[in-house]
């Protein structure tokens, strides 16, 4: 295979190298201070030194476990209200206000409330990533059935459809294209609800360890953990991308 | 078969028809001309009850089931393939899926579309996806067919094969039809029965004419029978009377 500059994805690899070794000269050559940025390589020794003693797992374990079931309880949730609040227009009523509430607000400022109501354990961690993810898809899934295309729904009507076979075959189907164009941002809000839950308060878990790390003005380790954060996320990009694929097999056939 | 007596349609406060008569009677073609932006279309979607008349009556000889929709433009559901979206109508009727498919995929082939059974809408022609549309109404199989200016959307050499195509059907299968079009030569190339809606808001019918063109007809030799010109200016004085001739084109 013959690697060539032409191709985006090569030009982007060859920029990121070129960084590495900048910021790594720059390093060694002392003309930045390694306490404030320690170079490529150190950083990359202490991301080996734990998973080599095993140090990380718990700590992974714990962030994953928080950010998945955030994010899957607040899709579910998300998309029950946003169903429930496009086709019961008293709820809409009511709930309407609060969604928008929440969205204006940074979420996570709730997370010490999670932390006074439901301890320091996981609970209050999935709390937070839930309730960012909930209201993200919420207002996916709303305005994407208030804006299913009408001319589909009066098709489906005048074949002799009626509310079943308009959720099945014209809301659904939207709906799921809403849901999985916000999926990425929702499970970079999953991370962000799990980590933030950790920094507040916590006894495990990345944001537990960043904190650590920060407290003890380690900026390898802080790094490190930045680094290994940013590559789970992209692994779920990537599940994310190929599950938008599967599911909308339709549009890239 | 279908039968629309003093029928006011109004969006809101704005009355857009007014005490609209007309009639379709089994077996015959009728078409419902006008001006763009009319009403014309509110017509059929009153007949299919997708919005109610403001007052007046509309008797239909046939179950709601047995009224096909063809609309103007080629909405499929994207997310089905071309065999499914026509099986979706015969599904919803309570044929079990595999017999559906098949009367589906012989509804394509019928209308030139054998082997796209697997496509999705968005690997088809506009014109493709037209036959579907068109497919997926005749399916059904139809008593009382409406179709709102439906060939609109495509160019000349197709618009001439589809329309063509429907004609055939239509004179063998002896079907009920209502037209709604802006389009005069396409009324008179395929209707026993002409309605002119005047110009709106508040438009209502203000001429019917026979169409004395013997069956079956040909598209194209149509235009050169002598009572198709004749009809045609007597159509397009009507019309002009009650309206620009800008409005007529757009």
């Amino acid at each position: 295979m013959t690697v060539s500059l032409n191709r985006p994805a090569v030009r982007r690899a060859a920029a990121f190298a070129f960084l590495l070794l900048l910021w790594e000269g720059l390093s060694r050559l002392g003309v930045i201070d390694p306490f404030y940025l320690p170079p490529p390589t150190r950083v990359a020794a202490v991301l080996v030194t734990l998973f080599a003693d095993g140090e990380i797992w718990p700590h992974l374990q714990a962030t994953f476990t928080a950010a998945l079931l955030g994010l899957i309880a607040g899709l579910v949730l998300g998309i029950v209200l946003g169903f429930a609040a496009a086709l019961i227009p008293i709820l809409a009523e009511l709930l309407e206000p609060v969604m928008i509430l929440l969205n204006a607000i940074p979420r996570v400022i709730l997370a010490p409330l999670f932390v006074i109501w439901l301890g320091i354990d996981l609970a209050s961690k999935v709390a937070l990533a839930l309730i960012l993810v909930a209201v993200l898809i919420f207002f996916a899934v709303y305005s994407g059935i208030k804006e299913v295309d009408q001319r589909l729904v009066e098709r489906v009507r005048t074949l002799g459809g009626g509310r079943a076979v308009l959720i099945r075959e014209v809301y659904v189907p939207s709906v799921t294209t809403w849901v999985l164009g916000s999926l990425k941002v929702a499970v970079g809000f999953a991370f962000t609800g799990a980590v933030v839950g950790e920094f507040v308060a916590s006894s495990r878990g990345l944001g537990y360890l960043l904190q650590f790390a920060q407290s003890t003005y380690n900026a390898a380790l802080t790094l490190a953990l930045i680094f290994l954060i940013m590559a789970f996320v992209l692994v779920l990009f990537a599940a994310s991308e190929w599950l938008e694929r599967w599911l909308l097999h339709w549009r890239y056939a | 078969m279908l039968s629309v007596r003093n029928v006011s349609l109004a969006y809101g406060a704005n009355t857009i028809l007014e005490a609209i008569d007309l009639t379709v009677e089994a077996g015959k073609f009728a078409s419902l001309i006008g001006p763009s932006g009319s009403g014309k279309t509110s017509i059929l979607r009153a007949v299919t009850e997708l919005m109610a008349p403001h007052q007046g009556t509309i008797d239909l000889d046939a179950p709601l089931t047995e009224v096909g929709f063809l609309f103007q433009d080629d909405a499929l559901l994207p997310w089905r393939t071309a065999r499914q979206n026509v099986a979706l109508g015969l599904r919803i009727r309570g044929e079990p899926q595999t017999a559906a498919n098949e009367t589906a995929e012989t509804w394509l082939g019928r209308l030139g579309l054998e082997g796209f059974g697997d496509r999705y809408p968005r690997q088809l022609s506009g014109g493709q996806r037209k036959r579907v549309a068109i497919a997926q109404v005749l399916a059904l199989q139809p008593k009382l067919l409406l179709m709102d200016e439906p060939f609109a959307s495509l160019d000349a050499i197709v618009r001439t094969r589809i329309t063509q195509e429907l004609l055939d059907w239509v004179e063998r299968e002896r079907m009920t039809v209502l037209l709604v079009t802006h389009d005069l030569e396409e009324a008179i190339t395929l209707s026993d029965v002409v309605y002119v809606l005047s110009q709106g808001p508040r438009a209502t019918v203000r001429a019917r004419h026979e169409v004395a063109i013997p069956r079956p007809r040909r598209v194209v030799e149509t235009r050169e029978n002598p009572v198709f010109a004749q009809l045609l200016k007597t159509l397009w004085n009507e019309l002009s009377d009650s309206t620009s001739v800008e409005s007529v084109n757009a």
